[in-house]
């Protein structure tokens, strides 16, 4: 814009600001549009009605005209603010302490850049490098580490409780267990230098899951043999959706150990690790369908 | 809403590549230098003097005629005639077609007039030449590249905003043109720093603004 017309511009909007506009023309009479009522139709499709009941995804929900129903949009309205909150939320200082954890950071140093630099997230910054070196129980079998990941809120909300069981189901098995860690601002990838410094034969690391629609509160567990930098996803074994409504953490924790155990027999872990051996706890039961947490209510 | 650019309507653009000697000189031009002419006509005089200033700067043409017509666009002689005809001279046709480009630029996107009273029937022209070309500053008495604020407005409000920018901005009078002018407004050129320059005309404004709104206070 030329400079005269942004000096009359703001000039326009000072003499604006002092002085309100003249109250707007009466609206004309615009009449009503038709009525057009849309109602739900009442019988469901069979085949959607049952195949709601095996899955949280959302189908046979309805529909008003060519609209979502009012319920349905606020459901997921509700759901996404509960996984924006989750991605938001940060894993206090105090807390590994509090915990009985030995806390330690990646080499992020803010929020923003944990969710913008991942590459950073898996790294040790060199203070807890050092942490790890002298705080730290050298060769254990299993070295668990807990870590906010994505959700600080499954962190916070069931990290000790799966960290007691998995420690506990892998000493049943005769496995030591090292020193507890608690990582902030961590991706997967931190269990291999955090592994490979303390000389675990397993490390395994149980992070907030990449939050969904409604479910900010998942852990998965991401399992590798021989860590060490440079590990690749095909390395590991893992274990999702580790919350009351998908795998309890009992589940989780007894298989979470047979991995461990089957990796420390086999020497190896992922791709390669043959899953048919690992016996009853390694079996892929099928998992009961999940229920849809209602967070809105439909009135009468 | 008050103070909404009014933007200039060009009701005629015409080139001659090769005009007669006779009519270059009877429009105040040399045929020897001025043998391309670019006429344009415009329903606001203000900003094509402005605009046919900015044409100088961008190409070798001199403003060989600008004049505007008594009484203003509203009682044209024709409708393509509008309120001013401002004639280009230059050597060469290709100097001509650049400087119109910079003289339609200019009235499309700058100089023009702005609605006072919200309702047209008073406007005010407060603008500033950030730097003048070769055609306002010999008008004006001042060096090329100076600034220099051109205000114009119907006569009262022009007496009250000179008043008003005089004492607002430490600026300098160059030329005062009081009523009637051909088309029965009243101009003044002020020049200073542009700070001050753009001071002056936002006082201006303000000021014809606050007349329209209370004429008899």
């Amino acid at each position: 814009m030329s400079r005269t017309r942004q000096l009359i511009a703001s000039l326009r909007d000072a003499l604006g600001s002092a002085e309100p506009l003249p109250p707007p023309p009466p609206l004309p009479d615009v009449p009503p549009p038709p009525a057009r009522v849309y109602t739900p139709r009442p019988e469901k499709r069979p085949f959607a009605a049952e195949a709601a009941k095996h899955t949280t995804a959302l189908v046979g929900i309805g529909h008003v005209g060519t609209r979502y129903a009012t319920d349905v949009v606020l459901q997921f309205q509700a759901e996404l603010a509960v996984a924006h909150a989750a991605v938001g939320t940060l894993l206090p200082d105090e807390w590994a302490e509090q915990n009985g954890f030995i806390g330690v950071k990646s080499r992020v140093g803010d929020h923003r850049e944990f969710l913008l630099r991942p590459d950073l997230g898996r790294r040790l910054d060199d203070e807890s490098l050092a942490i790890v070196r002298t705080k730290c129980v050298r060769s254990p079998a299993v070295q668990i580490i807990v870590a906010d990941g994505l959700s600080a809120v499954a962190c916070m909300g069931s990290g000790k409780a799966l960290y007691d069981a998995v420690a506990r189901a892998c000493e049943a098995r005769g496995l030591s267990v090292g020193s507890p860690v608690c990582a902030q601002f961590a991706r997967v990838w931190l269990e291999d230098e955090i592994g490979q410094e303390v000389g675990a034969k397993v490390a395994m690391i149980l992070l907030g899951e990449r939050p969904g629609l409604g479910t900010g509160d998942g852990l998965s567990a991401y399992v590798v043999h021989d860590p060490k930098c440079g590990k690749t996803d095909g390395d590991r074994n893992m274990i999702s959706n580790i919350h009351p409504r998908g795998t309890p953490v009992e589940d989780a924790a007894g298989r979470l150990a047979s991995f461990a155990a089957a990796m420390i027999e086999q020497r190896t872990s992922g791709v390669t690790l043959d899953l048919a051996r690992l016996g009853e706890a390694g079996e892929r039961a099928p998992r009961p369908p999940q229920v849809r947490q209602r967070l809105v209510e439909r009135g009468g | 809403m008050i103070l909404e650019p009014i933007v200039p309507t060009v009701l005629s653009v015409r080139r001659l590549p090769n005009a007669d000697p006779a009519m270059i000189r009877a429009y105040g031009g040399d045929p020897e230098r001025h043998r391309s002419l670019g006429l344009v006509t415009v329903d606001q005089d203000d900003p094509t003097y402005v605009a046919l200033d900015e044409a100088t700067k961008h190409a070798p043409v001199d403003v060989i005629f600008a004049k505007s017509f008594y009484a203003g666009s509203a009682h044209a002689s024709g409708r393509l005639s509008g309120e001013i005809l401002g004639v280009l001279g230059a050597e060469e046709p290709e100097s001509i077609e650049h400087a119109l480009a910079a003289l339609l630029r200019c009235l499309e996107h700058d100089a023009c007039f702005y609605d006072a009273d919200g309702k047209r029937t008073v406007t005010v022209f407060p603008h500033v030449i950030t730097s003048l070309g070769e055609y306002l500053s010999k008008e004006a008495g001042l060096a090329p590249g100076e600034p220099m604020a051109y205000l114009v407005a119907p006569p009262l409000e022009a007496s009250i905003g000179l008043d008003a920018a005089l004492k607002a901005a430490a600026v300098r009078a160059v030329k005062v043109m009081t009523p009637p002018t051909e088309t029965n407004f009243a101009a003044a050129w002020l020049t200073g720093t542009l700070d001050e320059c753009e001071a002056a005309a936002v006082a201006y404004a303000a000021a014809v603004v606050d007349v329209a709104a209370a004429p008899k206070r």
